[in-house]
């Protein structure tokens, strides 16, 4: 089960990782372990292994810096969405929905898998103050969770906020 | 948990969150859908047997007007926050005022 879990993720992975405009990793040496290399043990899941790396290199595990993490990467990225799974591979209909709105921009999207960093979970929850997954930022501002995106997308406000990031490449 | 159980789990979570949310927002329409069945089987509910889940929940109220719809579904959640710690998961939200929900019927 966990091997086959551990395929599922690989494989959404990589498949993501062709899709140029998708930064698929939750953080980036997740991104480097899991698209250059193959984890010695195919059992071990994602899950059972250190995740809290990007955490601790900037300190404690402590909730106030895990908000400044979070507002670091909302602040470095035009658009980041924490969400549950992969853009190519979410685990949530919400989920889903959002990327699926996000995509129709032809917009860089940082994804981050909230399911593999509960750490992250928190973090985000207690930076937003907004108690659900999905949760969209753009250039920095919280914009809230799918039912907002389509909102938005319905009443072309998207557009509008999103008009200066259109077709520029994620530099990352 | 017998299965009588958890129906009284599932009546009695859709009648709070209706009247919490009757009460704090003096919603003059209130629509509470309980729709955790298409969710079952998704990763982050693994493990989780409770049902009632996720809602669709379309609300309207004159307490809407004048925000957007961050504030809005801030009110929403805020008047559900026991209910968000509790174990309800995910709401899909239409919040509208009065005024935007009669346009609407108008088209």
């Amino acid at each position: 089960m966990a091997r086959l879990l551990s395929n599922t993720i690989l494989k959404g992975i990589s498949r993501a990782s062709q899709s140029p405009r998708i930064v698929p990793a939750s953080f980036n040496h997740v991104k480097l372990r899991f698209s250059t290399t193959i984890p010695n043990d195919p059992d071990s899941h994602a899950d059972f292994q250190p995740n809290n790396k990007a955490v601790n290199e900037s300190g404690s595990c402590s909730g106030i810096n895990i908000k400044e993490l979070v507002d670091k990467d909302v602040k470095e990225h035009p658009i980041v969405i924490y969400m549950k799974g992969y853009p190519d591979l979410p685990q949530c209909g919400f989920s889903a929905l959002a990327v699926r709105v996000l995509k129709q921009y032809n917009v860089p999207i940082t994804a981050r898998n909230i399911l593999e960093y509960p750490d992250l979970r928190t973090g985000v929850k207690a930076y937003s103050n907004w108690p659900t997954f999905p949760q969209i930022f753009i250039k920095g501002e919280f914009i809230g969770g799918s039912d907002i995106i389509m909102n938005m997308h319905q009443t072309g406000e998207l557009k509008e906020k999103l008009q200066d990031i259109a077709g520029k490449e994620e530099s990352e | 948990m017998g299965s009588r159980g958890v129906a009284n789990m599932i009546l009695s979570r859709a009648s709070r969150m209706k009247a919490k949310l009757q009460s704090s927002l003096e919603a003059s329409l209130l629509e509470i859908e309980d729709v955790s069945h298409q969710h079952a089987g998704h990763a982050a509910m693994k493990g989780n047997t409770a049902g009632e889940t996720h809602f669709n929940v379309k609300i309207v109220s004159p307490k809407f007007d004048g925000l957007n719809l961050v504030k809005r579904h801030r009110l929403v959640y805020d008047a559900l926050s026991e209910e968000l710690q509790s174990g309800l998961h995910a709401l899909s939200i239409v919040a509208k005022t009065p005024q935007e929900e009669g346009a609407a019927a108008k088209k």
